[in-house]
Order: structure tokens, then C-alpha cells, then sequence
């Protein structure tokens, strides 16, 4: 067996063992999460939610940065763990929309849950999918 | 070829060990079934299993027979929380739920729980999975009041002349360390690190230690069963040897993030004499839950 492939077995043999990574476990939307929105599998656009709970209201941002859309009336229905937010997202002609996005949470359990639903600005209607990141640090 | 052999012996050799490194109780039988669970080393799969810290205990003949002694002092008075001079043990930490019909009289049954909304069903998703994903059964450290529900021993190490007290725990040799300093004051929370025991002040009330604690992370659940927490949780925990062989635990949990408002329960926890198997001996022995185990899957909930 060449070297190369030994050391390839000894990476996956390191990657096997650690895969345990400890879990957030508090408010079940805090953290970022990635991924993207659109229609069919082609006409996709990249999407970062960054939320947080202070205890009476769930806040955050959509793509941080110079152009993030704060988040706006956020609220979480833990019967079936949907989540509303609305965002006003600004066009680069000036028009400011208002997109309502609702989406339900899957893999409770895992720190890599998930939030898809739908994303509606104005009459453009898409659909969402976000994974939350791992966390390292909280 | 020798490298071959190298790299399979390798890959062999850590799926090997990740096999080996199971939890306790998934690993080997138990030495009793008080838990009552098949779950993590506390029972994780359990919720309101309550405080049966048993004078049985999971050691057999833990704890000795009639009446208590008076509950032991320092020279200078102090309640000793530890051993004394010729006689051994350890606090034989079984099991305890702030919740009733668990632990005190005086708890509160979980409908009296004052959750959030986001967490009574946060906790009753966990409860339904029968603990499937309880870090703890992933081997993730027992912190907050947890750190007083898991099996393996329980000591104080108290250092008044360095102002500080240890409370360590034979669960992964376990430690939390009580700041005794007069005006001590927690680090902003700018400042504080997250982490799973927090930033511990302590003071004497009487006979009661009281130990003021913030700073946790939410990579864990600070109680079997899950109630959930936030980074916001609180805990003042209030510890008291009423007797020699019985240490009253008390906490008030003041999270804002996952209770609408300040709450308190607590257990008993008794004196063990023998080792933890109930050989003769008194002394707390070596457990480590290895992380990365794979067989958590098979025992939670099942």
C-alpha cells in the first residue's frame, strides 16, 4: 500500500474518531445558518440567518453584512416548531420589499437542524432550505 | 506491505476504540438497577426519576445501619462536608430531579414548571425520544446541577486557608471549583467564558453553603430528562449535611431565556462507607465515559 494511502486511512480513521461534536442545546433557533432559496434546483440564491433569543423575542439578521436585513416580527410556534420572520429586503433600484418567510424546523435533536418553508417577497414566491452550523463556541 | 499494514492496524485500531468506549451503562451491567433506566450513567433516558440517593446506593450496603450521626464539624466549627478522621466514604450521587414526584416534598410537579413555551415542548420532544439525544450519553460533561445526579462518587475538598472549595466527581474525575473569597464578584459577561460547570462563588449561610453560579454554555443538559436551558441560566445551589450520612442539595434556577421565572428543587444525597461496589474500602474509583461512543442508539428509549 502506497504511503499516500496509508495517511488517506489514517485521515478518515482521525475524522471517524471525532465525529462527537458537542450539540447546542438551548433555544432551538439560535445560532447561523446557511443555505440557500429559489425555484428548482438551478436558480438558487445563498442565504445566511443569524438568530438569537434574549428571552422575550428572537432576533437576528439575514445576510450580515452591508446589506442585512434585520429580522422582523420573528416568532417560533413550538407546537409544530414552525418559525415566521419578515424581512424588508432592499432592491438595487430603491424599492424595499417585504418578504415573509415561514418555515418549519426538522432534526430537532441534532445541532444541524433544519428550517425550509417558503420565502415570499412581494409576488415572487420560493422555496427555502437552511441547516443550522455547528457551533464551537457558545 | 508494511505500510499496508500500518495504515489497516490503524483504521483497526480506532474504530476498535470507538467501539470499546461506549458509556457505563451501556458497557457493562449494572451493579444495580435503582436508576431505574437504562440510560446514561444517570439514567439520561429518564426524566423525573427523582432522588432516590438511597442508602443502598448502586454499591451494596452503602451506607450503615440505624440512626445517622451528628452531622461532623471542622475545629473551628464549620460543617464538615467531607470525610472525617477514621471514617471513609463519599457521596453516593445516584440520581435527583428538582421535579416532583422526585427528590424534595417541596418540588415542583412539571406542570408547575414555569417554561417557556419553546422549552416545555423542547422538553417534552427530548422525553418523547426516551434521551436519544442527551450529550451526557455522548459522554459531554454533567454540568450545572447535573453534576449531582451522576453515579461514581461525589467528594468536597475544602481549602478555607486558599479560600476555595473542590467539589470533585468520580464521573470523568469530574471537578468544580468554589471561589470562597469575601466580595468575590462573577466576571462581566462580556468577560465569562461559557462553559459547563460556570463561574462558582461560594459563601456560608450558617450551615449551609451557598454557591452562586453563571457562565454556562448550552452544549449540554443540566438535568436528565433535558430541561432546557440558556445561556442566561443562574443556579443558586444550596448545600447542607443535615446529618452525617444525608446532604440536602437545594437549587433556585433563574434563566430567564428558558423560564418565565426563578424556580427551586432539590434531593438528597447519602453517605456511602463502601467503595462504590460495596467492596470495603470508602473511596471513590476511576470512571471515564470515552467520547465518540456508538452505541448510544441501541439503549436510549428502547
Amino acid at each position: 500500500m502506497p504511503v499516500r494511502t496509508s495517511r488517506l486511512l489514517v485521515l478518515i480513521a482521525w475524522i471517524a474518531a471525532s465525529a462527537s461534536v458537542a450539540a447546542q442545546e438551548g433555544h432551538p433557533v439560535v445560532g447561523s445558518w446557511h443555505g440557500d432559496r429559489g425555484n428548482g434546483p438551478k436558480a438558487r440564491t445563498d442565504v445566511t440567518v443569524i438568530m438569537d433569543w434574549d428571552g422575550a423575542q428572537i432576533t437576528g439578521v439575514v445576510n450580515p453584512g452591508f446589506e442585512n436585513m434585520k429580522l422582523q416580527n420573528a416568532k417560533l410556534t413550538p407546537k409544530d416548531w414552525s418559525l415566521h420572520f419578515e424581512v424588508e429586503s432592499k432592491e438595487a433600484s430603491g424599492t424595499v420589499t417585504r418578504c415573509l418567510v415561514d418555515g418549519k424546523i426538522d432534526r430537532l435533536g441534532s445541532e444541524q437542524r433544519t428550517l425550509t418553508g417558503t420565502w415570499v417577497c412581494g409576488a415572487i414566491k420560493q422555496d427555502f432550505k437552511l441547516t443550522r452550523d455547528r457551533d464551537y463556541s457558545r | 506491505m508494511g505500510n499496508a499494514w500500518f495504515g489497516v492496524s490503524v483504521v483497526v485500531g480506532v474504530l476498535a476504540l470507538s467501539i470499546s468506549s461506549a458509556p457505563f451503562d451501556a458497557q457493562a451491567p449494572a451493579a444495580s438497577t435503582q436508576s431505574g433506566a437504562r440510560g446514561g450513567r444517570d439514567g439520561a433516558a429518564g426524566d423525573q426519576g427523582g432522588a432516590r440517593a438511597g442508602r443502598a446506593g448502586r454499591g451494596r450496603g452503602a451506607a450503615a445501619a440505624g440512626p445517622s450521626k451528628p452531622t461532623p464539624r471542622w475545629p473551628d466549627g464549620r460543617v464538615n462536608l467531607s470525610q472525617v478522621p477514621g471514617v471513609k466514604g463519599f457521596w453516593n450521587v445516584m440520581t435527583g430531579s428538582p421535579i416532583a414526584p422526585g427528590g424534595l416534598p417541596t418540588n415542583l410537579t412539571l406542570d408547575q414548571v414555569p417554561f417557556h413555551d419553546w422549552a416545555r415542548a423542547l422538553y417534552e420532544y427530548r422525553r418523547s425520544r426516551g434521551g436519544l439525544d442527551d450529550p451526557h450519553a455522548r459522554c459531554q460533561p454533567a454540568g450545572g446541577m447535573r453534576f449531582f445526579t451522576v453515579p461514581n462518587g461525589m467528594e468536597f475538598i475544602d481549602q478555607p486557608e486558599l479560600n476555595r472549595i473542590f467539589i470533585i466527581d468520580g464521573e470523568n474525575r469530574d471537578w468544580r471549583r468554589i471561589a470562597m473569597e469575601p466580595g468575590r464578584t462573577h466576571p462581566s459577561e462580556d468577560d465569562l467564558i461559557p462553559s459547563y460547570f460556570g463561574d462558582s462563588i461560594g459563601h456560608w449561610e450558617g450551615d449551609t453553603l451557598v454557591v452562586d453560579t453563571v457562565g454556562y454554555n448550552e452544549k449540554f443538559w443540566f438535568i436528565r430528562g433535558g430541561l432546557p436551558h440558556t445561556r442566561f441560566m443562574h443556579l443558586i445551589e444550596r448545600f447542607t449535611r443535615i446529618n452525617f450520612d444525608t446532604l440536602r442539595y437545594e437549587v433556585t434556577i433563574d434563566d430567564k431565556g428558558a423560564y418565565t421565572r426563578p424556580w427551586s428543587g432539590g434531593w438528597d444525597i447519602a453517605w456511602q462507607y463502601t467503595n462504590y461496589d460495596g467492596s470495603p474500602g470508602g473511596e471513590i474509583h476511576e470512571y471515564f465515559c470515552i467520547d465518540n461512543e456508538r452505541d448510544a442508539v441501541n439503549f436510549a428509549g428502547k
